[in-house]
C-alpha cells in the first residue's frame, strides 16, 4: 500500500474515532487506540517512515504537554502528602512488576525495567476527568491525587532517561540545550508573546515544537531520549499557560487534530490481537502484578492522607494511559521489547485505565454517597458546579 | 395543590424543549415552582490528555450557559419562578439523585436525549422513570 493510501485509511480512522468518541463518551485517545488494533491487524500495514516521525514527535508533545498540565502552586502547597503517595504509587508496582517480568516471565533485565515502568504510572487525565465530574478536584483530596499523579509520572519519565541512556558525547551539548531551553524558555515566552503572538501562523506553538524537535535530534545523538527534559520545560511553562489559556488551547487544537491520532494509531498497530490471544495468562498475571502492589502501597496511606474517600482515590491511582504508552512504545522502538511483550503492556495499560475507574466510579463514587446520604425534603443548596477551565 | 415543586431535565434538545415547555406550563396553571436540571454528561471517560477533558468541560459550559439563559427567558415570558441547576454526571443517575434529595412532587422530561447511546443503552428517561422517587412525566 502507497503511502497516501496509509495516510487515507489511517485519517478515515482518525475521523470515525473522533465521531465515535462523541456519540459513546468515550476519550478519543482511547477509540484511536482501539481502532489502531483493529487497523493493524486487519491490514498487517508496516509502520510507514513518516508514520513513526508523527507519532515520536506527538509522544514528546503528549510528553510536554502533561508537565504544562501540572498545577505547580497547588503541588507546592500539598508536596509532602502528594510525595509520599506518588512515590510509594511508583515504587512499589515498578518493583514488583520488574521483578515479575524477570524472574517469573523470564524477561530479560532491560525489559523487566521497561515492564516495570510502564505499568507503575498513573493517568493524570482520568482521574482529572472523574474527579471534576465528582466535584472533588475543588477538595484537598482531588488537588492531593493531581498532584500525586505528577509525582509518579515524574518518577516515570526519570527512570526512562536514568535507566536507558547509554551517552555519547552528544550528551554534554543535549544536556546543555535542555537545561537552556528549560531556563530560558519561560522568560522568552512573554516577550515573544507580546511580540508575535495572537495571530493565524500561530508563532508560539512553533517556537515550542522548534525546541521539541530540537530536543528529539539531540537525544537521539545522545543515545538517550527527549521525555524527561520536554516534560520538564512543560512543567517550566505552566505559569505561562496558566496566564495563557487560549495559547494552551490552540496548541492543544493542533495536537488533538493532527499529532496525538497518529501517536495512538500507532502505538494500537503495534498491537498483535493473536499475541494477546496466546498469552492472556500472562496478561492476567501482569495485570495483577500492576493492580495489588498500587493498591497494597497506595491505601494505607490514602486512608490517612485521603479520608474519607481512600478507595476511591487508591483506584484512581491504579490506573494508566498516557505514560504506559509512551514507555511500551519507547521499549518497542528502541529494540527492547518485542511486539508480544508490547501487546501485553498495552493491554494491561488500557485495562488499568478502565477496570480501576470502572470499579471507583461504580462502588466508591463519593457523589453517589453524598446524594444518598442526604435527607429528603426541600430544594437544597447543592454544590456549584465546575465553572470554565475546571482546574483550579 | 396537585404539584408544588417541579424538576424539568433539559439538555438542548428538541424532545427536551418539548417537555421545558410542557413543564412551564404545567407550572403557570398550578402556581409550582420549577428547577431545570441540565445535567453537563460525563466527560470523555479514560482520557489520555487533560487538555481533552477541559476542551469538552469548556465546550459543555459554553452550550449550558446559554441553554440556562434561553430558559430563564421563556420562564420570565410565562410568568413561572424557575431555578437552574447545573451538574456534571451522567444524566439518569444525576436526574434521580437531584429529584430524591431535592423533594420534587414531579420529574419532566423528553423521551429521548442527543446522542446515540441513548438508543443502544436505553434512554434516560426510561432509567428516570424507574428510579426516581416521584411520578415522572415523559413527554413526547
Amino acid at each position: 500500500m502507497s503511502d497516501f493510501a496509509i495516510a487515507a485509511l489511517l485519517a478515515a480512522t482518525i475521523l470515525g474515532a473522533s465521531m465515535i468518541s462523541v456519540e459513546v463518551g468515550l476519550s478519543v485517545a482511547l477509540i484511536e487506540l482501539l481502532l489502531g488494533v483493529l487497523v493493524g491487524n486487519a491490514f498487517h500495514l508496516d509502520i510507514p517512515a513518516w508514520l513513526s516521525f508523527l507519532g515520536t514527535f506527538a509522544g514528546i508533545v503528549l510528553t510536554f504537554q502533561a508537565g504544562a498540565e501540572v498545577d505547580v502552586p497547588q503541588f507546592k502547597r500539598e508536596w509532602r502528602a502528594s510525595l509520599s503517595i506518588g512515590v510509594v504509587s511508583f515504587f512499589a508496582p515498578f518493583a514488583v512488576v520488574g521483578l515479575v517480568c524477570y524472574y517469573a516471565l523470564g524477561w530479560n533485565h532491560r525489559q523487566a525495567e521497561i515492564g516495570g515502568l510502564a505499568l507503575s504510572t498513573t493517568s493524570l487525565a482520568v482521574v482529572y476527568a472523574v474527579l471534576v465530574e465528582t466535584g472533588l478536584n475543588r477538595e484537598l483530596v482531588g488537588k492531593r491525587l493531581m498532584s500525586a499523579t505528577f509525582v509518579t509520572d515524574i518518577a516515570t519519565v526519570v527512570g526512562l532517561t536514568i535507566l536507558f541512556v547509554q551517552p555519547t558525547v552528544w550528551v554534554i551539548p543535549f544536556v546543555i540545550v535542555s537545561i537552556a531551553l528549560i531556563a530560558g524558555l519561560p522568560h522568552v515566552s512573554p516577550w515573544f508573546f507580546r511580540r508575535f503572538g495572537d495571530r493565524v501562523i500561530e508563532p508560539e506553538i512553533k517556537l515550542v515544537f522548534a525546541s521539541l524537535l530540537l530536543l528529539i535530534w539531540l537525544g537521539g545523538r545522545a543515545n538517550s531520549q527527549a521525555a524527561l527534559p520536554a516534560f520538564i520545560l512543560g512543567l517550566a511553562m505552566s505559569n505561562h499557560y496558566a496566564k495563557h489559556r487560549k495559547e494552551q488551547e490552540r496548541m492543544r487544537v493542533v495536537s488533538f487534530a493532527l499529532l496525538t491520532p497518529f501517536f495512538f494509531l500507532k502505538g494500537g498497530m503495534n498491537v498483535s490481537l493473536g499475541a494477546l490471544w496466546a498469552n492472556l495468562g500472562i496478561l492476567a498475571v501482569l495485570f495483577a502484578a500492576k493492580m495489588v502492589p498500587k493498591f497494597g502501597g497506595v491505601y494505607p496511606l490514602a486512608r490517612r492522607l485521603t479520608a474519607p474517600h481512600a478507595a476511591f482515590t487508591t483506584l484512581l491511582m491504579s490506573t494508566g494511559l498516557t505514560f504506559g504508552t509512551i514507555t511500551s512504545l519507547y521499549g518497542l522502538n528502541a529494540g527492547i521489547i518485542d511486539r508480544t511483550k508490547f501487546s501485553l503492556l498495552i493491554a494491561v495499560v488500557v485495562l488499568s485505565a478502565i477496570v480501576p475507574t470502572a470499579v471507583a466510579q461504580g462502588f466508591f463514587n463519593p457523589h453517589v454517597k453524598q446524594a444518598r446520604a442526604t435527607d429528603r425534603g426541600r430544594p437544597l443548596a447543592l454544590p456549584e458546579p465546575a465553572g470554565e477551565g475546571a482546574r483550579t | 395543590m396537585p404539584f408544588e415543586y417541579i424538576l424539568v431535565a433539559v439538555d438542548g434538545s428538541d424532545p427536551s424543549d418539548r417537555a421545558f415547555e410542557k413543564a412551564l406550563e404545567l407550572a403557570a396553571l398550578t402556581r409550582a415552582k420549577v428547577t431545570a436540571l441540565a445535567i453537563e454528561g460525563p466527560l470523555p471517560a479514560y482520557a489520555a490528555t487533560v487538555g481533552e477533558v477541559d476542551e469538552v468541560k469548556r465546550e459543555k459550559d459554553i452550550f449550558f450557559s446559554a441553554l440556562a439563559t434561553r430558559a430563564r427567558t421563556r420562564a420570565i415570558e410565562m410568568g413561572v419562578e424557575l431555578d437552574v441547576e447545573l451538574r456534571a454526571g451522567h444524566a439518569a443517575e444525576g436526574i434521580s439523585d437531584f429529584a430524591a434529595t431535592g423533594g420534587f412532587d414531579l420529574v419532566v422530561l423528553g423521551h429521548r436525549g442527543h446522542f446515540l447511546r441513548d438508543h443502544l443503552l436505553g434512554s434516560t428517561a426510561d432509567r428516570v422513570a424507574e428510579n426516581a422517587p416521584c411520578p415522572v412525566m415523559i413527554v413526547r
